[in-house]
């Protein structure tokens, strides 16, 4: 993971979280992550493909989900619903795409996936051989933690694909 | 969700399974889900960018996880390890990719992201406004299932 990643995100996250909801968040400690993210109870994953290529989480306790999105649409909400859920993961795709501008304004041409969501806690997430780097940002009602593992593309790798496999005989 | 995006996937996974794996796979019933799925015990997710864009899933117990990749490192893995868990994720990452360049040769140019596994059984993965076909592909070592999210993209049309 590639740190100068980082800042689009962070400023993404708390522009947007403070236009849609006036939620003024601050920003706690940078970790590099070694272990597996276990879920809160809500997840948004969205892929990034181009010349930053990964994965972007925002995790999020329900008791905030419901915080950001009550505020987003001008209504208490107080249950899980789709509605909710779906609000969180707009929230994810705007701060995602904000920072895919911020990305390309310092020449890095990416796109972004539709999000996925996860709800419930408790299963482990990898990110594989990109290591993952989490931020939380937080004001005195609500907490989102920023999960990234972007790194440089390495275009050229992907698509060459030896499906023959090594011709070396294979003990099964 | 457009059927027309499934023949790429379901001929990946056995073209890829078959050569990298020394498995025959046969295709089940399709199903079309709109609600979020309960997760698999092992869940690989890539996305798509591009002309078609959406979420690839291939859920899959551990033993199946591990029968794969035993067959794919040609040595036994008893438990989910990094390198088992890497070695699932590559296969999800190799058949995503030959299913692409059969969608480009269609007519549809994406891209992959990296994969992500999730491994746990308590959540529940919701694709949001992309109904899913799903497809169960059954090896003798197990089933993979395999869910589809995907569209037309309407930026790249």
């Amino acid at each position: 993971m590639n740190v100068k990643f980082l800042n689009p995100f962070i400023e993404a996250t708390y522009e947007i979280i403070k236009r849609e909801t006036s939620y003024e968040m601050q920003r706690g400690q940078l970790d590099l992550e070694t272990d597996p993210y276990l879920t809160d109870d809500l997840t948004v994953i969205i892929s990034l493909v181009g010349a930053v290529e990964g994965n972007v989480m925002y995790s999020m306790s329900k008791q905030t989900a419901l915080g950001l999105v009550s505020r987003m649409m001008g209504q208490s909400m107080d249950v899980m619903d789709p509605k909710v859920q779906s609000g969180i993961a707009e929230l994810g795709n705007v701060i995602t795409g904000r920072a895919g501008i911020k990305l390309a304004q310092r020449g890095y041409e990416t796109n972004i996936s539709p999000p996925t969501l996860l709800v419930g806690n408790g299963a482990a997430i990898y990110t594989l051989d990109i290591s993952r780097v989490a931020v939380p940002l937080f004001s005195n009602d609500i907490a989102v933690k920023i999960h990234l593992a972007l790194r440089a593309s390495i275009r050229g790798d992907t698509g060459t694909l030896d499906l023959e496999g090594p011709s070396v005989p294979r003990q099964l | 969700m457009n059927v027309k995006f499934l023949n790429p996937f379901t001929e990946a996974v056995q073209m890829v399974l078959e050569a990298e794996c020394s498995l025959s796979v046969q295709r089940g019933p399709l199903t079309m889900q709109k609600s979020s799925m309960t997760a698999e015990e092992v869940t690989v997710l890539i996305n798509l960018v591009g002309q078609v864009e959406g979420t690839v899933l291939y859920g899959m117990n551990v033993q199946t996880a591990l029968n794969l990749v035993s067959r794919v490192m040609g040595q036994e893995f008893p438990e989910l390890n990094d390198l088992a868990r890497s070695g699932v994720a590559e296969l999800g990452n190799v058949i995503t990719g030959q299913a692409t360049i059969k969608l480009s040769q269609a007519g549809y140019e994406s891209q992959i992201s990296p994969p992500t596994m999730i491994e746990g059984k308590d959540v529940e993965i919701s694709t949001l406004d992309f109904q899913r076909i799903v497809v169960p592909m059954t090896t003798e070592t197990g089933d993979i299932i395999v869910h589809l999210g995907l569209r037309e993209s309407r930026a790249a049309v």
